[in-house]
Order: structure tokens, then sequence, then C-alpha cells
């Protein structure tokens, strides 16, 4: 431990802890206390291993980012992408499905096993040393820090001064002082310390929130027609589950889009009815995007519109055309005889169907009409009666039962993160025969410790008698 | 666009050019140094000062928080390095960061004046970006991707400093080929493919020798006492970067899943975006857990820092402009 001070050394940071067992007496060091505790800690414990073991996970998911995902666009997609060959290897080594292969789960797994055991035998124990505080420090202890500095101060009556200015100027630079005597200590940004604890006590609850919600929780997503009902046929869970499903149905009483003037989408909205299996009403509300509605912990939302379909009429007889959505539009495709389509198009709903018919001589297809929403036209001798449009809208559904936990790591993590941030920091003074010995540690942000304390020895020496001595260089990091 | 908030954007892209040439002057004298020093600082303040009041001025426009596609991000990305440099000046003596953090600021402002204009316009937002929630998402994650850019900058100052001249050229070649691949995505036809691949292969195969090339050093900078004060120093900058960056990154990450969930009822679906945020955040994880143990020597870690850059840039620009798609693809080119 001592040899964390020693000059090639250099890129070791110097702990307060470190510190102040340099101010016991050597045999007691020697004890080898912490030596003893290391050995105790089970090989999982290693910080090695999980910024390993981070790494490797980053790079999985980095393969996951850059191959697309059969649970996101389907196992077509990786075809479509990679060709029939490469494809087949990427699904049968499970790259294509990666967030569900076995060795993503096992990564996770043993991250953490790796972060739960670093947690409890690393981690937490170090808030009992909070409690501890820290000594004064003699001059020469001072010396030993990574920062300090020797003054000499020619009239010896400023000493209660000196300290007592010391103190007020600490104090206002955030640093909590104790001073005795001709000695004093400072500590800034203890809450800093807690940070590793706070962050992993929120990773640890956010695995809890994440498990809970795995073993009981449901998601799903159902293209619903209009007046059709939502059921959870589809719903998805793990495999370990202990959960169930709805006995009740949402029906689609009504769906719209609404449009800027300019005739993008700018919401979609259902009106939604919760219905038992007798058909009775048991909640209703309208949701749009970013708006969903809340049923027994079950929460369905907007997430995405189209047309699904075109009612027509041909001398009288109803049929129900499949609409394909085609850019900004939406379209069907009607085969005549072998050379002839028509094809039907709507722009949206309310808006008039237009009626193409494609020859195979022709280059593009020709316009023959449009129709108003419930109007008729006749197409030589057919009368063909638009009724409406059918509207589908796609609902995301889910039940997160682990949710508020989840919630409440995500503050936690936030929390910890940003303490985190804040560096924990020591100052230590000592006036021993006419010279002001001042030094201190800085954990993080070490550049900036040090121009703060170069800051303050210049106010020193502006009100008080104070001269540079020559340094006593001990050959560790001196400062200049 | 408005021709005053053109001016005042125009005003921020010019400063931080002038800013660069006066940084990089204030090397060419020795009795002029810190006067132009404060002038390059000055003029960074001015296109800061002029940036922010042009980025609120089109939210006032626009009627909405100005943060809706590529070209207004870039804008916020820009502001994040002059703002996070000035912070940084303040608390840091940095000197030749000055001209790095100009230079990327300008970068961004002419990525950002080339993308064609239907990324400039004022346009309406698509369903899923109306929430209120954007404002807390973005910004955060924005901030912190300008705050990794300028830890890898400062590693690779402290590779200058430490006399690492060699690895130095390997990390700035490998920003080089990188960036020429996402310059080349967004604004020419070549095949994605191709860009992807020189993305990929110079962001694995440069940091390696760059590694591999620790051993060789400049005797004369390493001995010199003041470069070894200012390699300690860039280090130092460049974990408070990462120490800024890191809560910011993980606050975006987390109000993102909270609007998702809050929209579409799930809080992640691994969305590729989504999924390269988490990779930086792993990746900066390790690099902090790295940092407390001291496991890495300083120069090792710039190299690290300079990784974290390269992925940080795939994350904001490299997605979309190579063409790997995604959920968040509000910078779809082609
Ligand atoms: C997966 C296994 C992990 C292990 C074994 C691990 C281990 C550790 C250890 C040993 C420390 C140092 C504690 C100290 O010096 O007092 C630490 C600190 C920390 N860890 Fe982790 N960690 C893990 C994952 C993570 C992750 C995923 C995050 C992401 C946020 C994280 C965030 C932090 C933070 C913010 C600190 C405090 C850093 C600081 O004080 O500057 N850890 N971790």
């Amino acid at each position: 431990m001592v040899a964390l001070l020693s000059e090639d050394d250099k890129s070791k940071e110097v702990e307060p802890e470190v510190v102040a067992s340099l101010a016991v007496p050597p045999n007691k060091v020697k004890d080898g206390k912490r030596d003893n505790t290391k050995d105790q800690l089970s090989p999982f414990a290693s910080v090695k291993l999980s910024v390993f073991l981070m790494c490797l996970m980053a790079l999985t998911i980095l393969i996951g980012a850059g191959v697309p995902q059969e649970s996101q666009g389907g196992q077509e997609k990786v075809f479509e992408v990679f060709g029939n060959q490469v494809a087949e290897w990427l699904v049968r080594l499970g790259i294509s499905d990666i967030y569900h292969s076995p060795w993503f789960l096992a990564l996770t797994a043993t991250l953490t096993l790796n972060m739960i055991v670093v947690s409890f035998q690393r981690v937490f124990p170090k808030l009992k040393l909070l409690k501890n505080s820290l000594p004064f420090f003699r001059g020469q202890d001072i010396l030993k820090l990574p920062v300090h500095y020797c003054l000499n101060l020619a009239k010896a009556e400023e000493q209660t001064a000196l300290i007592a200015d010391l103190s007020v100027r600490l104090t206002k630079m955030g640093y909590k002082v104790k001073a005795e005597g001709s000695k004093l200590k400072g500590e800034y940004g203890l809450v800093g310390r807690l940070a590793p604890s706070v962050t992993h006590v929120g990773l640890l609850t956010l695995l809890l929130g994440i498990t809970i919600t795995s073993w009981t929780g449901f998601t799903g997503f159902q293209p619903v027609l209009l007046d059709e009902k939502l059921n959870f046929s589809d719903s998805q869970h793990s495999k370990l589950w202990i959960g169930s499903l709805p006995k009740w149905q949402v029906r689609v009483d009504g769906t719209r889009r609404e449009n800027y003037p300019g005739g993008q989408a700018k919401q979609w909205f259902s009106n939604l009815s919760v219905v038992d299996d007798k058909g009775k009403v048991l909640h209703q509300g309208e949701i749009s995007v970013n708006n969903p509605l809340t049923y027994e912990n079950v929460d369905i939302y907007q997430s995405s519109w189209g047309l699904a379909k075109v009612a027509v009429s041909f001398n009288g007889h109803q049929r129900q055309l499949d609409l394909r959505p085609m850019g900004e539009k939406y379209a069907c495709f009607l085969p005549l005889d072998q050379d002839t389509v028509l094809i039907m198009s709507l722009a949206s709903e309310g808006k008039s169907l237009r009626v193409f018919a494609k020859r195979r001589e022709w280059q593009a297809p020709k316009l023959i009409s449009e129709i108003q929403s419930g109007k008729s036209i006749k197409l030589g001798d057919v009368d063909v009666v638009f009724e409406k449009a059918i509207p589908v809208t796609g609902l995301q559904y889910k039940r997160d039962p682990g949710l508020p936990i989840t919630y409440l790591a995500f503050g936690i993590i936030m929390i910890g993160v940003l303490l985190a941030a804040v560096p924990h920091r020591h100052v230590w003074v000592a006036v021993e025969d006419n010279r002001l010995y001042m030094g201190g540690t800085s954990r993080k942000a070490k550049v900036g410790f040090e121009r703060s304390m170069d800051n303050l020895v210049e106010k020193l020496k502006a009100s008080f008698t104070l001269q540079e001595q020559a340094q006593l260089d001990q050959g560790e990091q001196a400062h200049v | 666009m408005s021709d005053f908030q053109l001016y005042l954007t125009n005003t921020a892209g010019l400063s931080s050019v002038a800013s660069f040439w006066v940084f990089v002057a204030s090397n060419g004298t020795k009795r002029f140094n810190s006067i132009a020093l404060k002038v390059a600082n000055g003029v960074m303040l001015v296109g800061f000062i002029a940036l922010t009041v042009a980025i609120v001025t089109r939210g006032i426009e626009a009627q909405r928080f100005p943060l809706a596609n590529l070209y207004e991000s870039l804008l916020w990305f820009a502001w994040a390095t002059m703002g996070g440099f000035l912070y940084l000046c303040r608390s840091y003596g940095i000197q030749q960061l000055g001209w790095l953090a100009s230079l990327l600021a300008a970068t961004m402002f002419l990525y950002g004046s080339w993308l064609p204009s239907s990324q400039h316009d004022i346009s309406p937002l698509v369903p899923a970006l109306v929430s209120y929630w954007r404002q807390i998402h973005v910004p955060p994650l924005i901030v912190s991707y300008a705050m990794f850019f300028l830890a890898g900058l400062s590693g690779l100052l402290n590779l200058w400093q430490s006399g690492r001249l060699r690895s130095l050229a390997f990390c700035v070649g490998t920003i080089i080929a990188a960036s020429s691949a996402i310059g080349l995505g967004t604004f020419s036809k070549v095949d994605t493919q191709w860009l992807q691949i020189l993305f990929v292969a110079s962001s694995v195969i440069g940091p390696f020798l760059a590694f591999r090339s620790l051993p060789v050093k400049d005797a004369a900078i390493e001995q010199s006492k003041a470069s070894s004060k200012a390699a300690e120093m860039y280090d130092d900058v460049g974990y408070r970067c990462v120490a800024i960056g890191f809560p910011l990154l993980t606050i975006g990450i987390i109000t993102g899943g909270l609007w998702a969930n809050h929209a579409w009822g799930s809080y992640w679906s691994w969305d590729p975006k989504e999924s390269m945020a988490l990779v930086t955040w792993l990746s900066y994880a390790a690099y902090i857990h790295l940092r407390i143990q001291r496991d890495l020597s300083a120069e090792k870690l710039s190299i690290v820092s300079v990784i974290g850059l390269l992925l940080t840039l795939l994350t904001y620009l490299g997605f979309n402009s190579l063409g790997f798609g995604g959920l968040h693809s509000y910078g779809k080119f082609k």
C-alpha cells in the first residue's frame, strides 16, 4: 500500500484511507487486514472480469444493432439483406435473434452474478469507511500528499488568524472544516463517495424489476379492424412464466387519423371499449399515440394506423378488398382479365376513391374515375359504389408488474451516476515551527483540485506574511 | 428559416472557424500567446451566445422545441461542444483543446449546412415525436455525445504530450477514416456496404495499432516536465468530460425508455439506435471502472477514450448515414 506513493507508480490515485494509514505507525499497516479480505473475495468479485464482460456485452449488442433482428423485421428481412447462404448461417448461429440466444442469456447471467458479488463484497462494504473520519495530519504527513505546500510564516503571531481565515475560505469553497489548535482538516463532496453504492443498488433494483416483469408480465401487438375485438391470444411472455391473461376483450368502436394541413399524419385516435365475455362494457376511453388506456394494469397503446380494406359494391354485390400501403397512399388491385388490372387508390379516410385501369401494353395506369365516399359511378354496365374505407388500428398492449420497481431503479441509477460526478476531496493544514503545511487529495478532477489549491495559496499570500520556501521534495509528485 | 436566425447561425459557424485559427495561431507566438488565447476564447464565446439565441429563436419560430431533425441536433451538438469547452476552460487552462473543439464545432456546422434541405426545414412532426418527452430525452444525449467527443480529443492531446506520436497518428488516422465514411455515406452515392467496412475496419485496426505502438515514445517530449504536466492535465480533462457525459447519457437513455414506455408500452425494444446507445453506455461504464481501479495507464485510457469517440460517432451519425437504419431514423437520407 505504501508503494502507492512511490514515484514509478505515478498513475495510481491516492485514496485518503491510504494516506491515513501512512499516518499510522508502520507496524500497524503490516497487519495487512486489507490483504486478508482480498483473499476472501470470490473469483466473481473481479472488476477486471466485469470490465471484460461489459466489453463482450457491448460487442454482442453492437452486432445485434448491425444485423437486422428477427424480432423486429422478421426472418424475411434477414434473408433480404444478406442473401440465402449468409442468412441461413446467421439464423443458425442465433445472430439474427441475438437477444434471445443462449450466448446472450449466459452473458447476462454472468454479468448479473458478477455485479451482485462485487456489489456486496467490494462496493457496499466501502460505505463503512464513510463513518471513519480521518485524523488530523502532522506537517510531515501532509508532505506525503499528492498535492502539498510548505510556506514560511514570517510573523508567528498570525498563526491563529491564518487557521481561522483558511477555515472560512475552505468552508466557502464547500469544504466541511474542522480545526483543532494549529491543525485543520476539510472534506468536500462526501456524497460523491456514495455514488458506487447508490448506482449499484439501482442496477440490482433494475434487475429485480425486469425479473418480476419477465416472470409475470406479457406484451403483444394486434392489428384490429373497426368494430372488431382485441383478445390477448397473440401475447408473448417468457418461458418461465407464472402470470395470467385477462378474461376481458377490447372492442374498437372508432378509429381515425388527424392530418397536418399538408396531409402528413399528425395523430391517430381509437375509441375503445373494454367488454367482458357477455359483451357488457366495463370501461371506455379514447387513445392516441402517447396516450394509452389502462384497465386492470393492462396498458393499451396506439402504435400504428392504416386503412385495411375498402368496401365496394359491384351491381349490388358487396366486396371488401384488401388495401396495401403504397407510400403515403393505399391501393388495391383487382385483376379483370389476363391483361387488365383495376387499381383503386385511396389517400386517406374521407377522401375519394380513385379508380385506375392498367393494361399490359400501357406504360402507366390511367385514371378512369373518382368516387366520393358513399357515391356511385358507372363503369361500362357495372354500377360501382364506394361504400367506405375500413381502417385498422395497431394496438400494442402490455402488463408490466415490475414497472414501479424498474422506475424506482431508473431514479436510483440516475442519482447514482450524478453523484459519481462529484469529486471527493480532503484538505489538511498544520502550522508547525512557523511553517504552514497544506495539502490534500482528490480522487477525481485532480487538476481542478490543484488549481483551486494554487488559487487558495495565492490568496493567503496576499493577506499574510507567507513566503515560498524551497519545496521539501520527497521525490513523489512534487507540486511545482 | 428567418434571416435573423440564419444570420445568428452563420455567426456561430464563422466564429467557430475563426476561433479555430486564432487557437492555432496562438501556438505560433510565445509573446502574444496568452492574449491570442483570450481572443480565441472570446470569439468562441460570441459564437456560443449567437448559437444559443439562434436555437431559441428557431424554437419560437417553429413553435416547438427546436430539436426535431438532424440539422437541429447538429446545432445542439455544436452548442454543447462550444459550451462544454468554455466550461472546462474555466477550471483548467486547456489551450490545445481549443482548436480541436473549434474544429469539431465547425465540422458539425458544415455537415449540417450541407444536408439536403428537407433536413433543414422546420417541418411538422410525425405522431411519435409529438410529446413533451422529446425535450427531456434528446438534449442530455446530444450534450453527452459532445462531452464524449471532447474526452476523445483530450485523449489525443494526452498521447501527444506524453510523446506517443505514433499511437497518436493511428488514432487521428482512424478518426479521419471513420468520419470520411460518414461524410461519404451522407453526401455521396458510394455503396454503404463499403463505407460500413471502412468504418468498422478502421475502428478496429486503428486503435489496435495505436495500442501496439505505445512503447514507441518521443524521448524529448516525454522527458519535458511541461509536457508531462500537460499530459496529466489532458488525462484529467478527459475523465472530467466522461464524468459529465456519462450521467447525461444515462439520463438520456432512461428518459428515452420512459418515453417509449409511455408512448408504445415498452421501454426497451432493441431498436438499433437504442442498442447503440447502450453499447456506448456499457463502454463508458467499462472505461469508468478501468479508471477507478487504475488498471490501465493514462495513455491506454486515452486510446480507450478514442474508441469511445468512435462508438459515439457511430451511435450519433453512423447508424443513419451508413445505412444501418432503425426506428429513430430522423436522419434517413436516401
Ligand atoms: C457488471 C458488473 C459490475 C461490477 C463488477 C462493478 C464493480 C464496481 C466497482 C468495484 C466499483 C468501485 C467501487 C468503489 O471504488 O468504491 C464500481 C463503481 C461504479 N460502478 Fe460499477 N460495476 C459493475 C457494473 C456497473 C454498471 C453496468 C454501471 C453503469 C452505470 C456501473 C456504474 C458504476 C459507477 C457509476 C460507479 C462509481 C464510479 C465513481 O465513483 O466514479 N457499474 N463498480
